[in-house]
């Protein structure tokens, strides 16, 4: 009953957080940039001879990710969902001479994606224990690429912006190419094409929005409130999206996802699976629907067409697909298509949808992605052919893959549930045909989810397969953890409260904090009337 | 107190004199010669310290020919900076002569600085050869052919350029960069300044390493030793460039006769050299296309002639001269290809990282000096409505952030070298406490130069504007 208020009534006025707002930083946001780049280049620098200090670098990046979560938790307690301005927000003037401020600030959305970038990071942290080979260079890098993902979540300067979402390609290459599978180069290469063109179409979009704001600043607050002309909105958009659309990834700009997570480690997936590639759709959130409204509005049977080609080519692709780790990345595309569809209604339910799926698509593909992976270094094969009946012998894998593949469709209890219910309840209203697309699609991954769930856990068991074990103990707790965020934020969306009573406990609940913000972007558009003929 | 100013200049060229005819006297033995190259670093530092101090004032010396503002402050304190942090970073046993070694780089930040502060031509083209010449210098020692060739090269490239600039005394009837500018405000352009100009910028283009003029002078780099290859592609580079900026300001009045020229220079460049970058694997050629590529986006920069993209544009050539000098130095001799770096990560953590730095900001990747630059030349592009140069521009980004994650790679993912493997072509660099001191250091000038990104670029918005530009 409560989880169904809480769909119906999508966020609208969430009620304040008794004790919000006690605890506030002027760097709060700094610290989550900055921690883990002091902390990456402590690590690269710290002498390890022969890897003697291994273990302690594996502690030293865990620490930092979970104290960065503590850091991540008073803000996300201490946000105060009623406010529809942007908080712990930290402003320097940095390049005056051409308008650039370090400019950080989250609202609702922000705030979501760092509970999300929070939460992969530990589990990153995790699934990369078993790293032997450079650990050093390893974690520190994976620090790096954590930090500027959060740079480009909390950034409010489209310079500081473009500045963070380039820079995660760097660190995140270069993992897949040290630490990848046999394909690795190949996969670090895409990954440089797709990602490198897309900044730079970013960097476009953004310089062309500078150019026709005429406002000499590069500031989120001047330039997504400049008042465009309707075809200039679009032209900037449409580079929005292409830009968004190599990152999330839509189709047809998704060549680097099959590649790179099935040759990156199971960390590393993750990571580029659950937080990096959501930026894309937060992108066209950010600078699409909330700023460009006219242009949002047009432009979104376009999206909605993305949204629908995206899930059905991933479903298709994932049921032709004999490589378990393959299928996982194609079915990794499905959640980023929902996302883009919540958007595509330009509705308050359906962008309310989207925002929940950034944080429950980003958790359903970084688990499935990150099952998969794990389950094919356990069972030694990649190949749907040889993996047959693997349930009673890695039981924790099983149930892990299970919980994946019911979180990519959105069956009730999962927190995935609540997003795609709201995203599909407000799109079938404003994009009906692409709704339906989606959903068809959806039903496609579904197959071939049954069937990968069929063949690789259920099926007979093959004689002639490798040896398999289960997942240890830091492979179970990462996956746990992503399971484990799943299944709360669906049991308690609005959060655990004190029984017969409206107070809540340590969660405030994230459907009521990602409320923060949105309402002004989720507002009913009116496209303005043409002028009357004379 | 009013000639203070100039101690800057006595300072490093009182330190190459006295290196050069110590060196040929035998002045310098044992712990003497150990810890010239640390005095001569600490010398660099005091000039710049003054000029930081003293060139604060504006002041015009020797009738006018030199000229003591924002714009020269600028230069002249990147230029000394570089100078002192490469002297730090060189490998000494890599180089063939110590004194010859220690000599050059200050007798090319001078040139440098004589074309900063150059109030005429005459300054210009004077400051341009000294700086070039210390390039040869240092190149002819190791390789007497390749110094040849640089000479010849050079040779054209001074020819052509003084033709431009005779070209232009005969057409305004004055040598002195401000009279040219108000000569010509009444101007309109005609073919006969533009074909002047064009000859200009080929000369200008030779000295400084762009496409297609690359030819001319990159492979000499490749042969030198570090700090030869340091002083071609990076210092002389900047004489010619810090040129190019004066005389793209004096003029300014009549932009059509050197924009469409810029413009194309800068397109072949900047993608020319990121292509360059990503399809050759040694590191040496690998950073000189890089350097190319940046450079492109400096041209970028003069092709919007106004303030903002001009103040970009020597914001960027600050990142530049740090980044392109010092990154051969770090390199290395390196003569083996990518199988010399492999691994330098574990074994030269320090270096590594500084040549790290310096192959990304060459590249222009996110965050570094590199990037910042090139986004504010982009941000003028931007204004300017040139997008097309703009969308070359980063597309030859993203082919040269391709080619330095390559490197990166090589860096710091490969295997280093077995030892009995490692023959003299890829030695490793020596590790000494000055040179771990010097590639901390230039990281942390990497690092300093985006952190304290706002007077760096204040200070290059007042050269701008230092130089009439509005």
């Amino acid at each position: 009953m409560t989880l169904m208020t809480m769909i119906v009534q999508a966020t609208p006025n969430p009620a304040p957080v008794p004790g919000a707002g006690i605890f506030t930083s002027p760097f709060l946001l700094s610290l989550l940039i900055w921690i883990p780049v002091v902390i990456a280049t402590a690590i690269a620098f710290m002498p390890n001879p022969r890897g003697r200090y291994d273990t302690l670098i594996k502690q030293i990046a865990f620490f930092t990710n979970l104290g960065m979560m503590a850091v991540l938790f008073i803000a996300y307690n201490q946000f105060e969902n009623f406010l529809p301005t942007m908080q712990y927000e930290e402003k320097i003037s940095w390049l005056p001479g051409i308008g650039v401020t370090y400019h950080l600030g989250i609202d609702g959305p922000g705030l979501l994606m760092l509970m999300l970038s929070g939460l992969i990071g530990i589990a990153a942290v995790l699934a990369s224990l078993g790293v032997r080979e450079r650990v050093r260079a390893y974690f520190s890098l994976l620090l790096l690429a954590q930090a500027s993902v959060n740079g480009a979540i909390v950034a409010r300067d489209m310079f500081v912006l473009v500045v963070f979402w380039g820079a995660s390609v760097v660190p995140l290459a270069l993992l897949i190419a040290g630490w990848g599978g046999p394909r690795r180069n190949a996969a670090a290469w895409r990954l440089i094409g797709y990602w490198g063109l897309g900044t730079a179409v970013l960097a476009v979009g953004v310089l062309a929005l500078y150019a026709a704001a005429g406002a000499q600043s590069f500031d989120m607050d001047v330039l997504l409130k400049a008042q465009l002309s309707p075809r200039i909105q679009i032209v900037i958009s449409l580079v929005m999206i292409v830009a968004a659309a190599t990152r999330l990834p839509l189709f047809p700009f998704h060549g680097w996802i099959r590649d790179v997570l099935a040759e990156a480690s199971p960390g590393v997936t993750i990571v580029v699976a659950g937080a990096a590639s959501r930026l894309g759709a937060f992108l066209i959130l950010r600078t699409v629907i909330a700023a460009e409204p006219a242009a949002g509005h047009l432009l979104s049977p376009l999206l909605a067409a993305l949204a629908a080609m995206t899930v059905g080519y991933a479903g298709l692709a994932a049921l032709r697909s004999i490589d378990v780790r393959h299928a996982a990345s194609y079915l990794a595309m499905v959640p980023g298509g929902i996302t883009i569809l919540g958007l595509a209604a330009v509705s308050p339910l359906g962008i309310a949808g989207s925002v929940l799926s950034l944080f429950t698509g980003g958790l359903a593909a970084a688990l499935i992605a990150g099952v998969c992976a794990t389950l094919a270094e356990r069972a030694q094969s990649r190949s749907v052919l040889v993996l047959s009946g693997l349930a009673p012998r890695m039981p924790n894998l099983a149930w892990l893959l299970t919980i994946a593949a019911l979180a990519l469709l959105g069956v009730p209890i999962l927190s995935s549930y609540t997003a795609e219910v709201m995203t599909f309840f407000g799109a079938f209203k404003n994009q009906p045909i692409g709704a339906f697309a989606v959903a068809a699609g959806l039903a496609v991954s579904a197959v071939a989810l049954a069937i990968l769930l069929r063949r690789v856990l259920f099926g007979a068991p093959n004689p002639d397969a490798p040896g398999v074990s289960d997942s240890s103990l830091g492979e179970t707790w990462y996956l746990g953890l992503l399971a484990g965020a799943l299944l709360w934020v669906g049991l308690f969306p609005g959060g655990p409260k004190i029984p017969g009573t409206d107070v809540p406990l340590f969660d405030p609940g994230l459907l009521n904090q990602m409320g923060a913000g949105i309402s002004d972007m989720s507002s009913p558009y009116t496209a303005p009337a043409p002028p009357a003929a004379q | 107190m009013r000639y203070l100013v100039l101690l800057p200049e006595v300072l490093v060229v009182g330190l190459a004199v006295i290196v050069m005819v110590g060196g040929r006297l035998g002045w310098f033995r044992g712990a003497a010669r150990a810890y010239l190259p640390h005095a001569a670093a600490v010398v660099v530092l005091i000039a710049l310290g003054v000029e930081l101090w003293a060139g604060a004032t504006v002041s015009a010396h020797l009738g006018g020919a030199l000229v003591q503002d924002r714009f020269s402050l600028f230069t002249k304190a990147a230029a000394l900076l570089t100078a002192a942090v490469v002297l730090a970073t060189t490998d000494w046993t890599a180089e063939d002569s110590l004194h010859l070694g220690l000599a050059m780089p200050p007798v090319a930040a001078f040139g440098v600085m004589v074309a900063a502060s150059a109030g005429d031509m005459l300054g210009l083209w004077a400051g341009l050869e000294v700086a070039a010449a210390a390039a040869v210098v240092l190149v002819a020692v190791h390789r007497p052919d390749l110094g040849l060739r640089l000479l010849v090269a050079g040779g054209v490239a001074s020819t052509l350029l003084l033709i431009g600039l005779a070209f232009v005394y005969a057409t305004t009837g004055n040598s002195d960069l401000t009279a040219i500018r108000d000569v010509l405000t009444n101007r309109t352009p005609t073919i006969a300044m533009a074909v002047p100009v064009l000859l200009m910028l080929a000369g200008l283009a030779i000295r400084v390493g762009l496409a297609p003029f690359h030819v001319a002078s990159l492979p000499v780099g490749f042969g030198a030793t570090p700090l030869g290859a340091s002083l071609v592609v990076g210092m002389a580079a900047v004489a010619a460039a810090t040129v190019a900026i004066k005389l793209v300001s004096a003029l300014l009045p009549i932009p059509d006769v050197y924009a469409p020229y810029a413009q194309v220079l800068a397109a072949l460049a900047m993608v020319g050299g990121g292509a360059a970058a990503l399809a050759v694997r040694s590191p040496r050629p690998r950073l000189a296309y890089l350097a190319v590529g940046q450079v492109g986006w400096v041209a970028a920069g003069l092709a919007t002639h106004f303030r903002s993209g001009i103040g970009a544009s020597l914001f960027l050539l600050g990142a530049f001269a740090i980044a392109a000098t010092c990154g051969p130095a770090l390199l290395g001799r390196a003569e083996g290809g990518e199988p010399a770096i492999a691994g330098l990560g574990a074994l030269r953590p320090v270096r590594s990282a500084g040549l790290a730095l310096a192959v990304l900001s060459l590249a222009g990747a996110p965050p570094l000096a590199g990037f910042f630059g090139e986004l504010a030349v982009a941000a003028a592009l931007a204004q300017s409505g040139n997008f097309v140069l703009l969308g070359l521009g980063l597309l030859g980004s993203v082919l040269s952030i391709a080619a330095a994650v390559g490197t990166l790679r090589v860096l710091y993912i490969q295997s280093p070298l077995e030892e009995a493997r490692r023959g003299a072509a890829a030695a490793l660099p020596a590790v000494t406490a000055l040179s771990s001191v010097g590639a901390a250091a230039f990281c942390v000038v990497v690092a300093g130069y985006v952190l304290l990104g706002y007077p760096i670029m204040s200070l290059a918005d007042q050269g701008a504007e230092a130089l009439g530009l509005r």
